[in-house]
């Protein structure tokens, strides 16, 4: 695959989602993403391209940013079915281009909804959260100072867009690459990596900055105190209370919005009774 | 309607598109999006402070599979643009989280459905193949006029129901919003404690 593919597939590939459906899922990203490498295989045979499509457009589902590795399986494997020289070498190989259509795309989610939403998402969280601490933006105070700074402001987020996206897009464009190169023995150069280490390794990170985010949070709170008034104590077993309750939502699958909004409607009873 | 506001739901439906069906780049997260939206009507630490607390409270909730989480992009708007109206942020962020609600509901009824319009898509495609381009390009554009419309119209009808509403509302309930309001970030970092639960190796 040239570099020029590759940009392309890479570009595309920021649109593998449109037209998500509860049908056939990225089908339809999947065939975008894909169409240069598969105009550019096809180019003496454009006959072959309809009966190509069809197998994009079948069902595909995977994580959008894992799903590179899927790109360049796919891509590898096309070019073997493009030179079949039989029919029943081209059976074989359209079969086993659907079983890594199926069984990468099953095992590039699983790692890529761990990595991304279940690890990296939060561990950027907790990065610009602590950031506007420490650059004095307290957020936990509801009466909002008017100034400050636009830099401090915009630098947070900033800073968990580009951690987010220099792990995100380095594993995106590497892995178009690497499955490309890749054999079905290093399982499409998954193995390359070792995701369940650096998972293990970023949640660790992400503990430890969990905890120091509430010591944090709870510093805030207590540094400018001079006296434990009646306001700070109900402030305190509100909040504890919640937390509290929160743990068992939790185990019962309730998602915290829900919680925040019974919240909403008790607190309004209970100052009415 | 000021001019802002509605320069306010345009820019938050194009981030909206980040969410599923464009770039994924994290620009529609709340910590992302809300500062930015907030540089429109000014108030950037109300942007700070909402993009806060819905990051923290949706955090518990990821796009696993077909799972579709409320939208951080439309609860921020909601609230910032409720909040450029003159009302309180306490009562903007409630219906916010609801807007973010009902707007996840929507985008499910949307994806549902959107199968239909895709079979007449892959006929096309499959005939002539550069029709996907229009397709993708098709599917865009009719996400961002959706989100637009809706992210709108409910902050529109929500603004404009408490700008009624106000005068109104007694100071106990003011309170009790509040309260639930200062709950946010707690009950969302007790959240994220056990996300890095070491399960994983």
């Amino acid at each position: 695959m040239n570099f020029s593919t590759r940009l392309n597939i890479f570009l595309r590939s920021f649109f593998l989602q449109t037209g998500w459906n509860y049908m056939k899922f990225q089908n339809l990203g999947l065939t975008f993403v894909m169409m240069p490498f598969l105009k550019e295989v096809y180019r003496d045979d454009k006959d072959a391209l309809p009966s190509v499509l069809q197998r994009y457009l079948e069902i595909f589902n995977t994580q959008p940013v894992m799903a590179s590795f899927c790109f360049g399986a796919l891509a590898k494997q096309e070019e073997a079915v493009a030179k079949a020289e039989s029919l029943t070498k081209f059976k074989e190989k359209v079969t086993e281009w659907s079983s890594i259509k199926k069984g990468l795309s099953i095992t590039t989610a699983s790692i890529g909804d761990r990595l991304f939403w279940g690890t990296l998402k939060p561990l950027t969280l907790l990065l610009a959260l602590l950031a506007w601490l420490m650059l004095g933006v307290n957020f936990f105070e509801l009466e909002l100072p008017q100034h400050i700074p636009l830099a401090y402001a915009i630098s947070a987020g900033a800073l968990a867009f580009f951690a987010f996206n220099a792990v995100s897009l380095f594993v995106k464009w590497q892995g178009i690459r690497i499955s490309y190169d890749a054999d079905e023995k290093s399982c499409f150069g998954l193995t390359r990596f070792d995701w369940n280490k650096t998972i293990y390794n970023a949640k660790r990170f992400g503990i430890v900055l969990a905890v120091g985010m509430i010591l944090f949070g709870i510093y805030h709170y207590l540094k400018d105190l001079q006296d434990i008034d009646v306001h700070f104590v109900a402030r305190a077993i509100v909040v504890l209370f919640c937390v509290m309750i929160s743990f068992v939502t939790r185990k019962l699958r309730i998602p915290n919005m829900y919680l925040y909004l019974a919240a909403v409607a008790v607190f309004n009873i209970v100052c009415y009774l | 309607m000021t001019p802002e506001i509605f320069a306010l739901c345009v820019f938050a439906a194009l981030l909206e598109l980040d969410t599923t069906y464009a770039f994924q780049l994290t620009f529609s997260r709340g910590i992302i999006a809300a500062p930015l939206m907030a540089l429109i009507t000014g108030d950037v630490m109300a942007g700070i402070q909402v993009g806060v607390f819905t990051e923290l409270l949706f955090a518990d909730v990821n796009p696993l599979g077909g799972i579709l989480p409320p939208s951080a992009v439309v609860c921020s708007a909601v609230s910032l643009a409720m909040h450029a109206m003159g009302i309180e942020l306490c009562f903007a962020f409630f219906f916010g989280v609801v807007g973010a609600i009902l707007f996840s509901l929507a985008e499910k009824l949307v994806r549902k459905n959107r199968f239909k319009w895709l079979i007449f898509w892959e006929q096309k495609i499959i005939k002539k193949p550069s029709a996907v381009n229009r397709a993708v390009l098709l599917a865009l554009g009719t996400s961002f006029l959706m989100n637009f419309i809706l992210i709108f119209v409910f902050a529109w009808v929500c603004g404009q129901f408490m700008l009624w509403l106000l005068p109104f509302i007694p100071a106990k309930a003011y309170l009790a919003c509040r309260f639930a309001y200062l709950i946010v970030p707690w009950i969302g970092l007790a959240t994220l404690v056990p996300a890095f639960r070491l399960k994983a190796r």
